[in-house]
């Protein structure tokens, strides 16, 4: 996995496959979604359906409910109002079958720091009935020489890999992917990308919580653009950056929310 | 593709895992390993050569009666009270046990595997003093063996509930650290760590003596001693189980 091939075969981003959409269940659908923390509305009345093998962005700036809205999904917080379905099954109701098939990569999470990277994915491989094998896991995320470096001495961009890894150790038929490239360097975020356009080509429905547009571009076939907890655009990029007479996603951005997206570090 | 999903929970297998993972987390953390093994040692050298000689009751030395209870005690109250809460309070502050509630795991696997690796580390803390007492110091065995196991796995239960009041109320890592420290000075200081409770007034002495470590020391004495326990001292235990209990099921939080 040194060499950085990117995703071949599959539909290029962009190309939503508006058929299944129609046809099939959504594999994640929201509705009147609402959460509040005290006196501030987190997630204010967000529906959206992501269908079967699609990549769905989550775009806004930070504090605009993007985080809150995919832990609410994965079934880590409960909402004040709405409905939740991933594949059908309600995420707190039925958790122990949600966790079979959703896998979910935390911002910042931490792991077991004194264990190696081997030691952890031969521990995440265990909970599941059918997982991927840890070698092809390791090869996924490029981490096959730092198999025995230990969590605590892996830099940010190979922990952030590690946990992709474990987030898909149980075959996931969705996976929620939260900032994912926050604070890697260009050639780690290269990596990370071919190894969600590999999910794209299996089928794998991912929600993908960004504000990098250039990710943005690069993956989603559609994406949720997120302002003060509010859902204020819900189109594949082409489509945003069209509707908004721009010139390229960061402008679209702008020029839809009237805010500046922050650099990503 | 859409196969029915059914529920697994992780089999024998990933329990095994699971345990040779927290394992991995406890002997690579050196520091906590000194307290719970050396500590116990450190006091039983200082006060063997002088207990070991004279006969107390039915054959049994001071060292027998009065050290090794003692030692014993403190490597459970260390595991029970100090360490066990310090990893599951980092273990929810660094979000691990957050990440793995989005797994089929539950996070209670994982304080069931930390129960089961401190068991491990208390038995070796256990085996080393006792070993050293019985090879250097001449010690002797309990004179009623099961009566003293009971007792131990008694104790040991009340120091894990102490702990997870201490893992309960502890907002972060650090804190759980200092806290178990002094719950764990409070305890041992009145229960006779640093030497007898008849030094102390009597109120404060009485009190020693209902506290889990004191008690846990009462109970392994009469065990080595061979005399009936007094059921205050098991009462006592008992209750620090039940209360232990409540409390963590109250006010412990998974993150």
């Amino acid at each position: 996995m040194e060499d950085l091939t990117f995703g071949t075969g599959g539909r290029p981003a962009g190309v939503p496959n508006v058929a299944r959409m129609e046809s099939e269940p959504a594999a994640v659908d929201v509705r009147n979604l609402s959460k509040r923390y005290g006196g501030t509305l987190a997630v204010d009345d967000v529906s959206l359906r992501v269908a079967t093998g699609e990549i769905f962005g989550v775009l806004g700036t930070n504090g605009a409910g993007k985080t809150t809205t995919v832990e609410i999904i994965a079934g880590l917080r409960r909402p004040d109002s709405g409905h939740v379905r991933v594949l059908g099954l309600d995420p707190r109701r039925e958790r122990a079958k949600v966790r079979q098939v959703l896998g979910v990569q935390l911002q910042q999470a931490h792991l077991h720091h004194a264990l190696t990277v081997a030691e952890l994915i031969d521990l995440y491989v265990s909970f599941y009935p059918n997982p991927r094998p840890a070698r092809e896991l390791l090869d996924l995320v490029g981490l096959t020489s730092q198999r025995t470096t230990r969590f605590e001495k892996l830099s940010g961009g190979q922990q952030q890999r590690l946990s992709i890894a474990l987030a898909l150790a149980g075959r996931p038929r969705v996976a929620i992917l939260d900032e994912l490239t926050t604070g890697l360097d260009p050639r780690a975020r290269r990596k990370v990308w071919a190894t969600v356009e590999q999910l794209r080509d299996e089928n794998v429905t991912v929600l993908l919580v960004t504000h990098a547009m250039e990710e943005v571009e690069r993956l989603c076939d559609r994406v949720a653009l997120l302002d003060a907890g509010r859902i204020i655009a819900l189109d594949t990029p082409a489509g945003l950056v069209a509707r908004a007479g721009a010139a390229n996603l960061d402008e679209a951005f702008v020029a839809l929310s009237g805010k500046e997206l922050e650099e990503s570090a | 593709m859409s196969s029915p999903i059914i529920a697994r929970r992780p089999g024998l297998g990933s329990w095994l895992t699971l345990i040779r993972c927290e394992t991995k987390m406890v002997v690579r953390d050196t520091a906590g390993l000194v307290v719970p093994i050396g500590l116990p040692l450190l006091i039983l050298m200082m006060n063997s050569s002088a207990a070991g000689g004279e006969v107390v009751i039915n054959g049994r030395t001071a060292l027998d009666v009065y050290v090794l209870p003692l030692v014993i005690t403190i490597v459970m109250a260390t595991i029970g009270i100090i360490n066990m809460p310090s990893f599951l309070a980092y273990y929810r502050r660094s979000g691990i046990l957050r990440r793995l509630s989005v797994t089929p795991a539950s996070p209670a696997m994982v304080l069931i595997a930390q129960v089961v690796v401190s068991l491990l580390q208390t038995v070796i803390g256990i085996g080393a003093a006792f070993a050293v007492a019985l090879l250097v110091f001449d010690a002797n065995p309990p004179l009623r063996p099961a009566a003293a196991i009971g007792a131990a796995l008694l104790a040991m239960t009340a120091m894990y509930a102490l702990g997870m009041i201490v893992a309960a109320v502890a907002p972060t890592p650090n804190s759980a650290v200092a806290i178990g420290l002094v719950a764990f000075f409070a305890v041992g200081a009145l229960g006779g760590l640093f030497g007898g409770r008849d030094s102390l007034p009597d109120v404060l002495a009485r009190a020693g003596e209902w506290l889990p470590f004191g008690a846990s020391v009462e109970v392994l004495q009469s065990a080595w001693a061979g005399v009936p326990m007094e059921p205050l001292h098991l009462i006592s235990l008992t209750a620090t189980i039940a209360l232990g209990g409540l409390i963590a099921a109250v006010f412990f939080r998974w993150d």
